[in-house]
């Protein structure tokens, strides 16, 4: 994976189509499509046209990634075996934002065979996009991830595999070295909340405030693309195969800081609303001051009581001024 | 498929009951894993789940042994396992006591309740190093006489004069008489400190135990004038994946099962919510 996309090359429509077409022969093709309930959702790609640029879809990409539940291994006959190995598929018109959503997850799951096995045979298209009202995206957040990126006059290659498809595919070899065209005009920039900022209003009243509207809902790491929480679960089959599976899991939930016993690490809705910021912001194990946040806005529509973690941010920086 | 989330077959080979809900079993798994003192393993039972555990004895003929309690759904699957089933087990997970650290230096363990176990396997350590020269004493509180695992064996062993053992209990009707040769008193195990005449910038502390044990005896330790870079804890935490994945043992920023679970009080007032 380069760390970021430089090679481009003059954009060809017609090579393009071509190229977006042949993506689907081996492979499952997924792009963003609105629906008529208003929502962006990744849809087969079996028929109608790709998108030309890309839409922030609710759900994210992740999901395709981390599915909420997958094998990681099979007991059969007293032996623990490998899980399936993933097909093959690719996503066109991935928004930048999500692109460093994918790098971020990773990096978290460098070492993970299930998460690699899947980017192995995945292939991601990202396309210039129009910012929502939403939108806090950051280009100098951190790298991209995937293959392509299609913009409007011009078409780089992200990976070795996507500059071998392209080469493939009858565009020339990299001939400019231009920066990716973040969106012009996104929202203002926020303002970096810092560890100390943070660590030092751990009894600030906004705690308290946001964590009794808070639901425990979870709403907002389903449809964050950089959250990753997972636990484990067990499926027997009627032979007696047992299946492991990692489900989806999520730092709001209440017992997911208890220990056995029943002691609670995080017992309160604030615990677990300031432990997601945290994580969120400043990073955990070796991602530690990696802020993980690409700005896409999801979490804030989902929120059933409009919880914003920027709102938060703007806050404690207030306060700690102040 | 996933090497760390994989487990091995380990043959359930030998469940020896302690106290009440506390038995210590031997799995002897199919390829032989190096499980350091302080790190764990974890322990499955398909269709049901899995749990960590720490290894309470130094790893010999790949055999692991590990002193485990009954208190929730899968330790309760394994309780109901027999002798010769097999079952799953993948590691070694975390970080494991710092032993080099003890070399040349006093060792001041200090347990509670089942903290006892993953300590017993750092006692042994010590005892097997004969280079060391310092001495090795044990604190180690429990709710009551009858709940102190490894009894025989910690008596013996201070009878024999090699580890300095003191006992505290919550309550009890009579206490361990003098014939076994080891104090024991009624009160928290903290309070064994104030008659233990110890040189703190000469000794290195371990504590492993419940949350409130920490709270009360990491700082004092301090207070006395041990370093804070010398005083450590284990800190005990849900693990799902134990390779720094799924979020559930975070504290402070840190994996505690990858990071960790041993900490060093320096680091531990640095972690907010560790303790």
């Amino acid at each position: 994976m380069f760390d970021s996309a430089v090679p481009s090359s003059p954009l060809k429509q017609t090579v393009l189509d071509d190229l977006l077409i042949s993506l689907g022969q081996n492979r499952t093709l997924w792009a963003p499509r609105t629906e008529p309930d208003g929502f962006c959702r990744l849809q087969l790609a079996r028929e109608g046209p790709l998108p030309s640029q890309s839409t922030l879809t609710f759900i994210p990409l992740k999901k395709l990634l981390l599915p909420p539940r997958e094998a990681v291994w099979v007991h059969r006959d007293g032996c623990f075996h490998a899980a399936d190995e993933p097909e093959p598929f690719a996503v066109v018109g991935v928004p930048l934002c999500d692109l460093q959503a994918i790098w971020y997850l990773d990096q978290v799951f460098a070492d993970d065979v299930p998460y690699r096995a899947r980017r192995a045979k995945s292939l991601l298209v990202g396309m210039s996009c129009e910012p929502g009202l939403d939108c806090r995206c950051d280009g100098q957040l951190m790298p991209l991830a995937g293959d392509i990126f299609i913009g409007q006059e011009r078409v780089w290659a992200i990976s070795a595999a996507g500059d071998a498809l392209l080469r493939e595919s009858g565009f020339s070899a990299p001939v400019l070295d231009v920066p990716l065209p973040w969106p012009e005009g996104t929202a203002e920039k926020r303002q970096d909340l810092s560890g100390e900022q943070f660590y030092s209003a751990a009894d600030a009243s906004i705690w308290a405030e946001e964590g009794k509207r808070c639901l425990s809902c979870g709403a907002c790491s389903v449809v964050c693309p950089t959250c990753y929480c997972f636990d484990m679960q067990d499926e027997a089959a009627v032979d007696g195969t047992v299946t492991r599976h990692r489900i989806w899991d999520n730092c709001f939930f209440a017992e997911h800081g208890e220990v056995a016993g029943g002691h609670d690490f995080r017992p309160g809705r604030a615990n677990r609303l300031r432990f997601r910021m945290e994580h969120k912001f400043f990073g955990f194990g070796e991602l530690r001051g990696q802020n993980s946040c690409v700005g896409c806005g999801r979490c804030r529509k989902a929120c059933p009581v409009d919880i914003d973690l920027d709102r938060i941010a703007e806050r404690l920086i207030g306060e700690a001024a102040s | 498929m996933n090497e760390a989330l994989q487990p091995m077959t380990a043959v359930l080979e030998k469940i020896v009951p302690m106290v009440v809900d506390n038995s210590l079993f031997t799995f002897l798994p199919e390829r032989s894993i190096p499980v350091a003192p302080g790190q764990f393993v974890e322990i499955s039972i398909p269709g049901v789940g899995s749990f960590p555990v720490s290894a309470c004895e130094l790893v010999r003929d790949s055999r692991i042994v590990s002193c485990i309690r009954r208190t929730g759904r899968v330790t309760e699957a394994l309780y109901n396992r027999e002798e010769g089933d097999a079952i799953g087990l993948r590691g070694p997970f975390g970080n494991g006591f710092p032993l080099e650290l003890f070399d040349e230096k006093d060792a001041l363990l200090i347990a509670g309740g089942l903290g006892m176990a993953p300590l017993r396997a750092l006692l042994h350590a010590l005892l097997d190093d004969h280079k060391r020269s310092g001495k090795i004493v044990l604190l180690y509180g429990s709710r009551e006489p009858g709940a102190l695992l490894f009894y025989d064996e910690l008596v013996e062993l201070s009878r024999q004069g090699r580890v300095d053992v003191r006992f505290s209990v919550d309550f009890a009707e009579t206490l361990p008489g003098p014939s076994g040769g080891v104090f024991c008193r009624i009160g928290l195990v903290s309070e064994l400190l104030s008659d233990l005449d110890f040189v703190p910038g000469k000794t290195v502390a371990t504590v492993c135990g419940p949350p409130a044990l920490y709270r009360c005896v990491l700082e004092e330790l301090a207070l006395i004038g041990m370093s804070a870079a010398k005083i450590f804890a284990t800190l005990e935490r849900r693990m799902r994946c134990g390779v720094g994945e799924c979020c559930h043992c975070v504290a402070g920023g840190h994996y505690v099962c990858k990071d960790g679970p041993v900490y060093s009080l320096e680091q531990l007032r640095c972690m907010e919510g560790a303790i």
